[in-house]
């Protein structure tokens, strides 16, 4: 069986992003990058796929993204993915979903796959497309916010349980298909040592757009970003700072007469 | 040579041979464990087998520890005096005093006659304890292990009575050597006897022989029992670490193709770690030091070590194998020890500072993690996110390296990427830094170093964790990782010293990172406040109202000595500094060494609640302490308890509150 699990590098939870001056993406600057944290479900869930069904079943990693997602691929080779394929171009710098969905379409169909997962989101623009759309163009089945997935006997089928608005929703799907991943779905492994030292010989597929088979730019983009804001700053609250409790409560009450005057 | 003598030498033989073949085997063992070298201070070891040896210096440290005093001088005279016997039913005529001369034979007689006596008061003693009192530290879990130690006890008490007859028979027959001078027990005995107007030669054979018999199965017994430790505890305390106890080993991570870290079978242990298993007396201090066993948890350092021996004795029947030299490969985890003992240790140190015959316990449990988590990748839950915590952020919390230094905002600290050279590093560590609380230790070190006109700086978010707690909490990988890129930041820098509010960082930098080719003189913040106090750098006056008790961290009194200058600090900031019974090396944790800090403590009590009540119990309203773990333990055990009127306080926070006024 054939497993994909799709990777994107995204910035870490805890990073300060700040908002570049021309306003067209986030500072670099003391950013950490780490492994969208729903991919990691994805990549979890295809190891222990590989696990339940063994014999020949590998897990490949696709990834679309700079140079740097090398590193975070390895983490997931060290995992315990057996190879991956990373499609790294200049030109994909900044891209629109439908974009980067084309060109994972053209890796995926040329990996050949059984089923994929992927995060339900990118925890940095959490668009939430890509499954969609790769979906629509690899023309298979999609199952979407997963919580729990359970491959049939026949290993033509699968069953999946997907969060819904108040509950749980069961679904029975057909393979291929594209699961995308919520949490609670598992909980991803820590990669052990022996792992890390075996993912450094692990292949890593680099691909270009013209590898390919792109001529020039992997489809029109349906949407761009003319702009990025920082959110506005809400008028938040006031923190009365004071050495003695006493202090504090007197001038909270001062607040509360003169400025907000409620009271 | 008599019939009988023919008959004592082919079992004395044999029997030496069977022990020899024993010890061989033992000897087997340790050869067919990994390397580690211990081979270096030749004098420093023969200086310790002087003290504690011979001396008994660690055994001494409680009293029940003087009865062992009394049967381990006891058990060497009388051995030389069964030599001497056990020689002269093979060659006639044969004699100590002959070797010797009389006058020192004559001492020697004195000797084992005095201390057959004094033997005899101690294991009455020690049966009193062992059967009646039960003291805490003699339980364990293994019932066989009290039987054993009856049979020991009743069989030094049969041979010392069997010597008393032997020797009082030999009066009665008319010896020349043994006088009322020099054997007053065995004349009273000798007298005695001559009233039951026994076959004096016959029961000379008899007491003989019965002594023979003891020393004979005495031989051939101790190798499976805790009294292996008369073989091992002598080249244990030889072997001993000499270096400074807070070390781990260093792993080399250069073979790609490894497929095993850490320890998971018995095979994996060096072979001083092998022999520590063959040292341990059963003592149970280090059970009774030790914080995870005083709060109800699964762990107890002894009785892991008589565990891991029994399984030594199991399994060592792998070496017996044509071909073989290795033991037979069985895993130890989790019916030797169990992952919830593995994972309670606070790596507190408290059983080694106890352990009369050096046992290291902390590495090997250390050993065990490193297989569960570098090999295995099986660890507490809620361990995952610190480490990933630590390999994105640098630091155990989940908040971005980038705000490392936001606890300095405002108040003038030069970065060191700034000055480049500069008298003092301080490193401020990740509790320092990220912790509310500890981030007015930092504020307030920063503050004390101001006021003294201190050429410093910090690295800012250049800073990583040092790699203490990734360390001891098993994950050697990550730990190197952050080791190496801390080493490079620092060489790029030029300074004198590091200074550092957090004594885990202390002992990494002390012990550590030399392993990785970092020395740097390193001091704590106690040391180095303290320091300046004494070159007047500092004007404290004594805050009259401020009455606290000092609480030692393990890493910094335990393990590094630093014990003095905390206390001589704040007895000249604070009027009155009380004493926790257990101070010192032989302080108790507070709960968060070896990466407790960040686990859930779901078995027994509470360690730092534990603390915190003898604090409760000295009538103080404040605590002082000199680590970051400890002044968070103490703070939630406090609240916990309901007494957020005794407040937690480090001694930098005394000292600027003392320099302030």
């Amino acid at each position: 069986m054939k497993i994909l699990a799709l990777l994107k590098r995204v910035p870490d939870t805890e990073a300060k992003i700040l908002i570049n001056q021309e306003g067209t993406g986030i500072k670099d600057e003391g950013i950490k990058y780490v492994i969208n944290t729903y991919d990691e479900y994805a990549v979890e869930e295809g190891l222990r796929l590989k696990e339940k069904t063994g014999g020949t079943s590998t897990v490949t990693v696709v990834c679309a993204g700079p140079e740097e997602a090398t590193e975070l691929i390895r983490t997931a080779l060290a995992m315990g993915a057996d190879d991956a394929v990373h499609v790294c171009d200049k030109a994909l710098e900044r891209p629109d979903p439908f974009v980067i969905a084309a060109v994972l379409a053209k890796a995926i169909k040329a990996e050949g796959f059984d089923i994929i997962f992927c995060g339900k989101q990118a925890i940095d623009d959490d668009m939430g497309q890509i499954q969609s759309i790769l979906a629509e163009m690899l023309d298979i089945p999609q199952v979407n916010v997963a919580t729990a997935f359970e491959l049939a006997a026949d290993a033509k089928r699968a069953t999946v349980r997907r969060r819904v608005e108040g509950g749980d929703e069961k679904v029975e799907t057909s393979l291929p298909v594209i699961v995308s991943c919520e949490k609670g779905l598992n909980d991803p492994r820590y990669a052990s040592l022996p792992g890390i030292m075996k993912a450094k010989k692990k292949e890593i597929r680099k691909k270009t757009l013209a590898d390919l088979g792109f001529a020039q730019a992997p489809g029109d983009a349906r949407s761009t970003i003319l702009r990025w804001l920082p959110p506005q700053k809400s008028s938040g609250c006031t923190m009365v700072k004071a050495e003695e409790t006493r202090d504090a409560v007197k001038e909270l009450v001062r607040l509360l007469r003169e400025e907000a005057k409620v009271v | 040579m008599t019939i009988q003598g023919i008959v004592f030498l082919v079992l004395f033989l044999a029997v030496l041979a069977v022990f020899g073949l024993i010890v061989r085997l033992l000897y087997r063992i340790l050869r067919a464990a990994k390397p580690e070298n211990r081979f270096d201070r030749w004098g420093d070891r023969i200086k310790a087998v002087l003290v504690y040896v011979c001396a008994q210096a660690r055994v001494l440290a409680k009293p029940a520890g003087l009865g062992h005093f009394v049967i381990f001088w006891g058990f060497i005279f009388i051995t030389i005096g069964t030599l001497d016997h056990m020689l002269g039913q093979v060659i006639p005529g044969f004699g100590l005093e002959r070797i010797v001369g009389r006058r020192l034979g004559s001492a020697f007689i004195l000797l084992q006659d005095v201390f057959g006596i004094l033997v005899i008061g101690a294991l009455a003693v020690a049966a009193v304890r062992r059967f009646v009192q039960k003291p805490e530290r003699l339980k364990i879990d293994d019932p066989a292990a009290p039987r054993q130690a009856a049979l020991i006890l009743a069989l030094i008490f049969v041979l010392i009575l069997f010597m008393y007859g032997l020797k009082g028979t030999e009066i009665l027959e008319g010896s020349a050597r043994l006088t009322k001078t020099n054997a007053p027990v065995s004349f009273s005995v000798a007298e005695m006897m001559r009233g039951w107007h026994m076959n004096v030669p016959l029961a000379n054979d008899v007491f003989s022989w019965g002594h023979n018999l003891v020393i004979f199965f005495f031989l051939l017994f101790i190798p499976f029992s805790k009294h292996i430790h008369i073989l091992g505890a002598i080249p244990n305390v030889f072997f001993r670490n000499l270096g400074r106890p807070g070390s781990l080993s260093h792993m080399n991570f250069e073979d790609e193709s490894a497929e095993k870290f850490g320890v998971s079978e018995l095979g994996d242990f060096t072979w001083k770690q092998t022999m520590d298993l063959c040292a341990c007396t059963e003592c149970g201090r280090c059970q009774v030091a030790c914080p995870a066993h005083a709060t109800q948890k699964p762990l107890s350092p002894f009785r892991v070590i008589h565990r891991l021996r029994a399984q030594l004795m199991r399994d060592k029947g792998g070496l017996l194998a044509k071909g073989s030299d290795v033991l037979k490969p069985a895993p130890l985890i989790p019916e030797t020890v169990s992952e919830d003992e593995i994972w309670a240790c606070t790596t507190c140190g408290a059983c080694m500072q106890e352990c009369p015959t050096f046992i290291e316990h902390v590495q090997k449990i250390v050993d065990l993690r490193r297989f569960l988590v570098l090999t295995e990748s099986r660890f507490p839950a809620e361990i995952q996110p610190v480490f990933k915590n630590m390999e994105v952020n640098y630091n155990p919390w989940a908040i971005g390296y980038s705000s490392r230094a936001d606890w300095a905002a405002g108040l003038g600290v030069p970065l060191a990427s700034e000055k480049r050279s500069f008298d003092v590093l301080f490193w401020v560590g990740c509790s320092g830094s990220f912790d509310q609380r500890a981030q007015k230790v930092s504020r307030s070190v920063v503050r004390l170093m101001q006021m003294a006109g201190i050429d410093f700086a910090i690295l800012g978010t250049e800073e990583m964790c040092c790699g203490e707690t990734a360390r001891r909490m098993g994950n050697e990988y990550l730990a190197q990782t952050q080791i190496q890129a801390n080493i490079e930041t620092l060489k790029k820098y030029k300074f004198n010293r590091i200074v550092t509010a957090c004594p885990h960082g202390l002992n990494t930098f002390l012990v550590e990172y030399p392993q990785f080719g970092l020395s740097v003189p390193v001091v704590h913040h106690s040391e180095f406040l303290l320091g300046l106090l004494s070159k007047d750098a500092l004007k404290a006056r004594r805050i009259e109202t401020l009455r606290g008790a000092y609480h030692d961290s393990c890493y910094l009194g335990r393990y590094n000595g630093v014990i003095r200058e905390p206390r001589a600090l704040l007895s000249r900031a604070a009027r009155h500094v009380a004493e926790f019974g257990r101070r010192g090396r032989s302080s108790f944790c507070c709960g968060a060494g070896g990466g407790r800090m960040w686990m859930e403590e779901t078995l027994g009590s509470r360690i730092n609640e534990d603390r915190a009540r003898e604090l409760l119990g000295l009538g103080v309203d404040h605590v002082f302490t000199a680590c970051p773990f400890c002044l968070t333990m103490f703070e939630d055990a406090l609240k916990t308890l309901g007494r957020e009127d005794v407040h937690a306080l480090d001694i930098a926070e005394v000292l600027l509150e003392a320099c302030s006024q």
